[in-house]
């Protein structure tokens, strides 16, 4: 589209497998967001749970996979630039999982926090990958 | 365009989103969800003339004419997709006497990553890089 896969890499820092893995988990997610927006499954309190689950197993597979990357990259002797990824994974999963964590709370009525607050790490991570996007070529 | 520029356009559009989207869901502003949307419809409808543009482009000089046609009309599908699913959901929010389905509003969206899916998964097998 606007973007190519290869420029999508480069860009957000993510790999092409955990773009997969993203996409598999959202679409599992509109899935189950669908029936219980249809009020049809997941009636109870912890139905917004059941219905981000995908999202969250989708960020512990990242990680996993990240932190297999970071170990063979040590073991390849490339120390730096291993420690530079794996931070920088380690900084957008954990950004982007605390928005998932709170947004789930604040759905299933579990806090008071506004939406703006909400989704302040995403507006962090924002800011990152604005700075990511200045040293594109 | 430069890589740069379609990296800081898509971010600035998704900024303003985003914070339209904040204020909305805060009740801090009561406006039309279409109004909220605008960043979005803005960015789609370049989407599309880019794509466009590209399509003639390709039609003009590619050697391989048919398989970037075929990807240029794969590229227009989603975004149409997208922009069809933004609508839905928008009537979903403003129209709230039509009832429509959540299973109807977000039919769009399960094709839509369903076949970028599809397609990643086929990049990551035919080049064999992680």
């Amino acid at each position: 589209m606007i973007f190519s896969l290869n420029e999508l890499v480069h860009w957000l820092g993510l790999t092409i497998f955990e773009i997969w893995i993203n996409l598999i988990s959202l679409t599992i997610f509109t899935i189950l967001l669908a029936l219980k927006l249809d009020n049809e499954y997941f009636m109870d309190n912890s139905g917004w749970w059941i219905v981000f689950s995908p999202l969250f197993v989708a960020d512990g597979l990242n990680t996993y996979f990240c932190a297999i990357i970071f170990i063979r990259m040590h073991m390849g002797s490339m120390i730096k630039v291993g420690i530079l990824r794996a931070l920088w994974s380690l900084i957008s999963l954990l950004l982007v999982f605390v928005f998932k964590y709170l947004l789930c709370k604040k759905l299933s009525a579990q806090s008071t926090l506004e939406y703006s607050e909400v989704l302040s790490p995403v507006f962090i991570l924002l800011q990152l990958i604005a700075i990511r996007a200045c040293q594109l070529h | 365009m430069a890589v740069l520029h379609r990296a800081l356009f898509t971010w600035f559009n998704l900024l303003i989103f985003l914070i339209l989207l904040v204020l909305r869901l805060d009740q801090r502003i009561q406006w039309n969800w279409f109004i909220v949307f605008i960043p979005m419809w803005l960015y789609d409808n370049i989407l599309l003339i880019y794509i466009a543009f590209n399509m003639i482009l390709f039609c003009k000089n590619a050697h391989d004419r048919l398989i970037s046609l075929r990807r240029m009309v794969w590229y227009m599908i989603a975004v149409l997709m997208k922009l069809s699913a933004q609508i839905l959901v928008c009537l979903k929010l403003e129209a709230l006497q039509w009832v429509l389905p959540a299973k109807a509003v977000l039919a769009p969206f399960w094709v839509l990553f369903t076949a970028l899916a599809a397609d990643v998964f086929v990049h990551l097998i035919q080049n064999s890089r992680y």
